[in-house]
Order: structure tokens, then sequence, then C-alpha cells
């Protein structure tokens, strides 16, 4: 009993940590995703992870396949803690926690697999032209939405248009759909239409891209390029989505704000039906693991305070415990490199060389994240495993410092790392990371909090001298979405301004070249300089490993991202 | 007193103009905004301008405010920055009832502890029980929610097994016990020490002893006099904190998972949601005036000394 005590305590502790230091809480840092809601973090948990290898199937074109029509009776109900989404429509969703409900309720013309292999949704085929400009796709015949109106190339046309219309002020258009000709000009209010999309008839469209690109199609897997129906849109008004009419495995059956979101099955589903009945997310949420053990909901994910507890074999959790690799999503402390002392690369490779990551993520993390030594997380297109990285060197460290403009402490300036959170404790890797700076090299650094809203601004413009707590998310599995968009010289989510001219020309040659070998051979490369030239500190792919799921609950997949996967789902006792 | 009601009245609106403007400022002009919260770390200043212009965020200041002020007399707050899609009216709305109804449940637990104990410890006036009860009122008073929800779930939850551990279900769920319990408690001090004192007060009134003296019994003294006198200024008090029934601490409902208003506001803040923080920061104004003048008026009739002008 002591111990279950020192477990709700702890857990309380744990809360009003992740209350108190905002983002800076390990796991949640990354990306845009839940960034000041601490419930998302044990939601989201289990969107981390899979043994997935994906490399090159997920561009690979799809074969039409007729999925056999499984139309046995649902069963069961799957209950789990989720928060509230910040909106279920498409088009608006840019983090997972609203992604996570929409890509059950609405879907596009190509998803992907629990394995991340791009499948046919809505779109049974399609057809690359030669010059990889221009895509033709084929609208299935029986797909249909919730009420059973037929889904066709004019409501995808609709779709695209209202995502990028500057009225609907979408925060992902542009990612997503940017690439597609004439995007652009609707996206500044020149057009209302889009000039390279073309719904040729109800079963045809066409669309056009602006120079070839490799991930154009993983790109349309994500919300923003999903169909939406014209008549529940514009009938619904604000609250739209209260009664939405989408061609997902399920469908919304209640959503109270804060409370609970209900979906059903889809019967009139155009893929693989739905094996559940109902997925019941309790949207109040709560300890999580309380919960589990109480039996209120069938998925959590484990956290630091119970980790040890449950990998002990003989504890009666241990058995649901289901471990998976990290999520795609990568951790780190990043250099303004035009900024003493992080303009000398040395000096950057010291500070590198001289941290212990293992010894961190041992003893710190109890293994709850991985050490990173590149920037592509493990099982991302272009996962580099032969990456050397800057390893733990102390003797090397110092001789770095030695040989740097910065040797002398008296020429070194006062150096501040910056990072998001509100009068809370830092992460506790970044304390360990300050000390070992100090003791191997004698290089003192200082922490600095900065509030959510206020940290995002002074970031974009460049104000840190370093920053911390911070991570990136894939938004799609393809390695332009990290190491183009993070280190570019020209991208303006280069906050530490980053710039080499060799790295800019592998980028850039990599985003048109069509061979996927070659294209990732490029990546690689550009991958390497960055991280012998030590642009940053890479310290983890974080994303929950361990997450507890009920015996009973099969066919559940953890996978790296967020993918429509709840209808393979079942109960079996 | 209509006269004095309708001036206080009167003066809400200006009183509300006054707030929401300061409220308004202080936001516009304070760091951050909520593109870029919404945005995150993929912030690019061509989205930004884009979705700040329909949404209106790049008109000049007073523009915006004059639009809101029209907008929110006409009873529409506006849009949620932060939950896309979502009228800020409809969203307040239904956190705020969950947080009333969880204030409710928690004043039965203060009030049906509160006042018996309160009246019994004034029956027991000069013994040890009087300075004890009191004292552990306010020792309960003073543990902090964060180290009596673990208290209250490791006992009823997981040891007991009687309520579930967190969760939302509404008035009539067993789930509103574990609130009820840690929200209610500390206030049993204050009403049981409010409840001693107009007891006791009312023990030392000529009409206590006058029933004493035409025989009546102490069980009827004590229900038909004391009691029902002694209550009067309690539910003065109460007419206060009617405007805080709106509101729940964020930790509290954090930590059982309760989908009240306090965590939402507290978001709001970091995300820059101003449609929701002025709306908050409006109706609680409103409540509090429309509670004091409450309070003012429940004096004025109670005790004919106090006369409102």
């Amino acid at each position: 009993m002591i111990n279950r005590f020192s477990l709700v305590f702890s857990m309380v502790i744990l809360l009003i940590g992740s209350v108190a230091c905002g983002q800076t809480v390990i796991g949640k840092a990354v990306g845009d995703s839940g960034n000041s809601e601490p419930t998302t973090e044990s939601s989201n948990v289990a969107e981390s992870i899979r043994e997935s290898t994906m490399e090159k199937s997920a561009y690979a074109k799809t074969e039409v396949k007729t999925l056999a029509d499984v139309s046995e009776a649902p069963v069961g109900v799957f209950n789990r803690l989720w928060s509230d989404p910040p909106t279920l429509d498409p088009h608006l969703t840019s983090d997972t926690t609203s992604a996570g409900v929409v890509v059950e309720i609405f879907g596009g013309l190509v998803g992907f697999d629990t394995n991340l292999r791009l499948i046919p949704d809505l779109a049974d085929s399609w057809d690359i032209s030669i010059d990889g400009l221009t895509y033709t796709f084929k609208i299935r015949d029986d797909a249909v939405f919730h009420d059973g109106t037929k889904v066709t190339a004019h409501d995808f046309k609709w779709s695209l248009e209202r995502a990028v219309n500057p009225d609907t002020a979408s925060p992902t258009a542009k990612t997503y759909l940017g690439d597609i000709v004439g995007v652009i000009d609707v996206l500044e209010g020149k057009n209302s239409q889009i000039s390279g999309v073309k719904a040729i008839d109800d079963r045809t469209l066409q669309i056009e891209i602006d120079s070839p690109k490799a991930y154009f199609l993983a790109k349309l897997t994500y919300p923003t390029a999903y169909v939406v129906d014209r008549n529940n849109v514009s009938a619904g008004g604000l609250n739209w989505t209260d009664s939405a009419n989408g061609t997902g495995p399920f469908k919304l059956s209640d959503y109270k704000i804060g409370e609970r979101i209900i979906l059903e099955r889809n019967d009139l589903y155009h893929l693989d039906k739905a094996k559940l009945a109902k997925i019941q997310m309790n949207l109040a949420g709560g300890s999580s693991m309380a919960m589990y053990e109480n039996d209120e909901i069938d998925i959590t994910g484990v956290g630091l305070f119970d980790l040890e507890r449950i990998k002990d074999p003989v504890d009666p959790l241990n058995r649901d415990l289901v471990v998976a690799d990290p999520g795609y999503s990568v951790n780190y402390i990043g250099f303004n490199v035009q900024e003493p002392p992080f303009d000398d690369s040395k000096f950057r490779r010291a500070l590198n060389h001289a941290i212990d990551k293992e010894l961190i993520a041992k003893e710190v993390y109890s293994d709850l994240v991985v050490p990173a030594y590149g920037i592509l997380p493990p099982g991302f297109p272009g996962f580099n495993e032969r990456l050397e990285g800057l390893r733990h060197d102390p003797v090397l460290a110092k001789k770095l410092l030695s040989e740097s403009k910065y040797a002398d402490p008296a020429n070194r300036p006062r150096i501040v790392i910056t990072i998001p959170g509100t009068g809370g404790t830092p992460g506790l890797d970044l304390e360990v990371i300050i000390n070992m700076w100090l003791e191997t090299l004698g290089v003192e650094v200082e922490l600095q909090q900065v509030e959510w809203a206020t940290y995002l601004k002074d970031l974009d413009e460049e104000k840190f001298q370093a920053f911390g707590g911070l991570g990136w998310e894939a938004d799609y599995p393809d390695p332009q979405d990290f190491l183009d968009i993070l280190f570019h010289s020209k991208s303006e989510n280069n906050h530490g301004l980053y710039s080499s001219q060799k790295v800019d020309i592998l980028l850039q040659d990599a985003r048109i070249e069509t061979d996927l070998v070659k294209r990732i051979d490029l990546y690689q490369e550009a991958e390497e300089i960055i991280v012998n030239d030590a642009a940053w500190v890479p310290l983890w792919f974080a994303g929950e490993r361990h997450v507890l799921i009920k015996p009973y609950v099969k066919g559940y997949e953890l996978t790296p991202m967020t993918i429509s996967k709840m209808r393979y789902v079942y109960i079996q006792d | 007193m209509g006269i004095y009601i309708t001036r206080r009245l009167l003066w809400l609106p200006t009183l509300l103009l006054m707030v929401s403007a300061v409220t308004f400022v202080l936001g516009t002009y304070g760091p951050g905004d909520p593109v870029r919260v919404m945005l995150g770390t993929r912030y690019d200043e061509a989205t930004a301008e884009r979705i700040r212009s329909s949404l209106g965020l790049d008109r000049p200041v007073i523009v915006q405010y004059a639009d809101y002020v029209s907008g929110a007399i006409r009873g529409d707050f506006g849009e949620s920055l932060r939950y896309r899609g979502r009228s800020v009216g409809s969203l307040l709305a239904s956190k705020m009832w969950v947080s009333f109804q969880v204030n409710l449940a928690a004043m039965f637990v203060s009030l049906s502890i509160g006042l018996p104990l309160g009246f019994w410890i004034a029956h027991k006036q000069g013994t040890w029980v009087d300075p004890a009860a009191v004292s552990l009122t306010l020792v309960l008073m003073s543990v902090p929610i964060m180290v009596s929800i673990p208290i209250v779930l490791w006992g009823l939850c997981l040891k007991l097994s009687l309520v579930p551990c967190s969760g939302w279900g509404g008035f009539f769920d067993l789930r509103i016990i574990v609130p009820a319990i840690t929200m209610g408690i500390p206030g049993v001090a204050g009403l049981a020490r409010l409840m001693r004192t107009s007891t006791l007060d009312v023990f030392g009134q000529d009409f206590i002893r006058t029933a004493r003296a035409k025989g009546l019994s102490e069980r009827y003294i004590d229900v038909r006099h004391v009691l029902r006198n002694a209550i009067i200024p309690v539910v003065t008090i109460l007419s206060f904190s009617l405007a805080g029934m709106l509101t729940t601490g964020f930790i509290t409902e954090r930590l059982l998972g309760i989908p009240g208003v306090g965590d939402f506001a507290i978001q709001a803040i970091f995300n820059r949601d101003y449609p929701v923080i002025m709306a908050f920061t409006l109706i609680l104004s409103t409540a509090f005036v429309v509670a004091n003048l409450l309070a003012d008026i429940a004096y004025s009739l109670i005790d004919p000394r106090i006369r409102l002008s």
C-alpha cells in the first residue's frame, strides 16, 4: 500500500511538474503538438512507436487491390484517455491530439497502413506523369460520406480549395499543399481556384505540382488534404464538425467538450470496416495509470515514475507492457552559430563530445529515451545507422576546447540556453548536461526560462544564443521534413542560422532527385555534415516507448506517426 | 432601495468596459501572439500574416476592441483562437457549468459538515472540545489540495475501490465524490467557526432566555429559535461566494480529470486565446458585481439597521 500511495503521490508531483514547467517535459517538447497541453502527453503517448522500417516502399506506386469486405458484426468498445482536440476540422488540424481523432472520422486520397506504407484510401489508383509533375487519381466507385452521398473528384477539388482559402486560415495549408501549382495564389487571395487541381470527371482528379517531389503523396496523407462534405460545412456553421459527415472508418456519434468523444463504426466504409463497435475517448483527463489499473481505460503510456515498477516481471501489469521504437521526433539543443561562442565549430563540437548521453538516458530517464547522435530518428526513411556522430569523448572534448577560439574563459562570453517554461524545474537532462560541461570542460552555462508564447516569438526572431527544451516531430515520413526544413540556410525554421553551402546544394538536389537510393544518399551526406559540424546537440529520440495495453485488446499497433489505425483493433477475451 | 439597486446595476456596464479595455490592451501589447502559438515551431511569416488577416488580428487595436465590444453586447464572444471553429460562448458555458456543479457539491459537503459542527461546538463552549474542534477544522483548511487529493484518492479509490480515480460524469455520478470532499473540507473551518460565533450570539439573546423561562425543551429551543437565527449570517456570507462558484482551480481539475473552466482559462492564457480570456474576465467581473450586490441586499433585508443608500 505504501507503494501505491507513493505512486499516486508521485503522479501528482509529475502532473504538477508538467503543469509548472510547461513545455520542458521530455517527450512533449516535440514540435507544435500539444504545446501547453500536459494531458496530451498521456494520450498521445501511444502514438509513439513501432518496429517499422518503411524505407522505400512508402513511395512505390501501390497496386490496386480490392480489399476483402469483412462485414462481421462489430463488437466491443475501446476506452482511452484523450484530451480536447483543438479542432476536428481536417483543414485546420495541426496537432496530434486533433489528428488522432480526425484521421478516424475523415479520409483523403491516400493513407498509410500501420507499417507506414502508402495505401489507397478514397483514390483506388493513381498515375504519375513521366516528368513527375502531374498526378492523376481515380476516385473509388464505392466511396461515400457517412450519410451515403458519393464522394466525387469535385468534392476533392472543393475541399482542397477550402483548405487553402485565406478565410479558412489553415495553419498547415502551405506545408502540405504548397507544392500544388496555384495554391500560393489562392493563399494570397489572388485567385479562389487552385489552377493545378482539375476534376476531369466525377471519378478523375488531376493534381499538378511545381516540381517533381518524391514526398508529395506522403503529404496528401495529412488531414489538410482530406475531403469534406460541402453541404456539411456550409450548413453546420461555426461548429460544423459537431455533426461531421466524413469518409473515415468511424463516425462521430457524440462530442461533449471536456467530457467525451464517442466514435461509432461506419458501416459504409470502403476499406476494411472497423471491427470495433465503438471508441470512447475520455476527455476529462485524470491520472492515466490509476485509471488503467482501475480498468477505466484500455491503454496508457508509462511515465518515468512508474517505469521501474512496471518493468519488474513480478508486477501484474508487466504482462501488458508493450515496448516499441521511439516516435519520429528528435529533441535537441540548438545553437545560434552566428553568435559567439557558437560561431566556432570546435567549441560546439567540444560541447557535444562532453555529454555522456548513454548515462543520462539510463540513469535519468530509465531508458525512456534513446540517445540521438544524428537528426533522423530510427526507422525513419533515410535513418543512417552507420552515422557515428559526436560520441562521448572527454579527452577529445578537452582537446577541441583548447583549440577553439574560446579556450580561455576570459574571452568566452556568458552562455545562456533559453528553454520554454514558466517557473518550474527545467528538464532533468539539461541540468545534468550543464553539469557535465562544467566538470569536463569548465564551461559555465546558464539556463533561462521563457514562457511558451514569448519563447516562440524570440525563437523566430533568432534572439537566442542557444535554445533547448525543443523537439522536432515529423509531419510526413521524408528526410526533407527534418533536414531541409531545419538546416537549409534559407529555411524559416532554421533558428540556429546554420548555413553551409555544401549542405544547401545537397538538400536542393535531394528535393528533385527521383532515384530513391540516390536521394537517401544525398540526405545522409547532408546529415553527416550537419552533425559533424555540431549545428545542434541532438539529444533524444523521445516519444514514449513503454505503453500498457489490456490483453483483450488485439490489433492495436503503435505507430511512430498519427495514422488511421483504429479500424484494425478488436476486443477478444 | 430600488434606486440603490438600479444605481449599482447602472455602474456595471461602465465597470465592464473598464475591465475589458484593460484586459484587451494588456493582452494585445503583452509578448507573444496567438498565431505564433497556433503555428508553434513551424512558424513562417507569410502564413502567419495570412492567418492574422483572416482572423482580423491585423486591424488596429481600437478597431478590434470596438468590434469585440459590439459583439459582446449582442452576446457573441467570438471564436476561440485555440479551439478553432468553436464559439467562445459555448465553450465557456459548458466548462463553467461543470465547475458550478463541482462547487455545488463541494458547498454541500462544507455546509452539511460545517453547520452542524459549528452548532455543536457552540454548545460545548468552555470545554476542551471547543478549541480542539476549531483547531482541527483549521488544520483541515490548511492542507493544500495537492496533498489532500492523493490521500483521498489513495483511500477511496485505490484502497477501498469505492469510487473511480478520476473523470467526470455529471452531478449524479460517483466521480463527483472525490472533488466534493477535497474541495468541500477546507470550507468546513470557515463555516463551522461562523456558525459557532453566530450560535453563541443567539444564545446570549433575551428571547432565548424567555424561551427557557417558558419551560420549552432545549431541543425545541435549539431547532426553533437558535438554529433559525444563527443560520442567517451564514446564508449572507454564502451569497458572497456565489461568484466563485463559476470557477474551479486548475490543479484540482488536472488531478481529478474534471473538465472545468480553471484549466481552460489557464490554457487560454498560455495560448493567447484572447477571446476566451476576455469573455472569462467579463463573465467573472459581472458575477462578482452581482454577487456583491446580492450580499448587500441580503444584509439590508436581514438587519434593518443597515440602510442601502
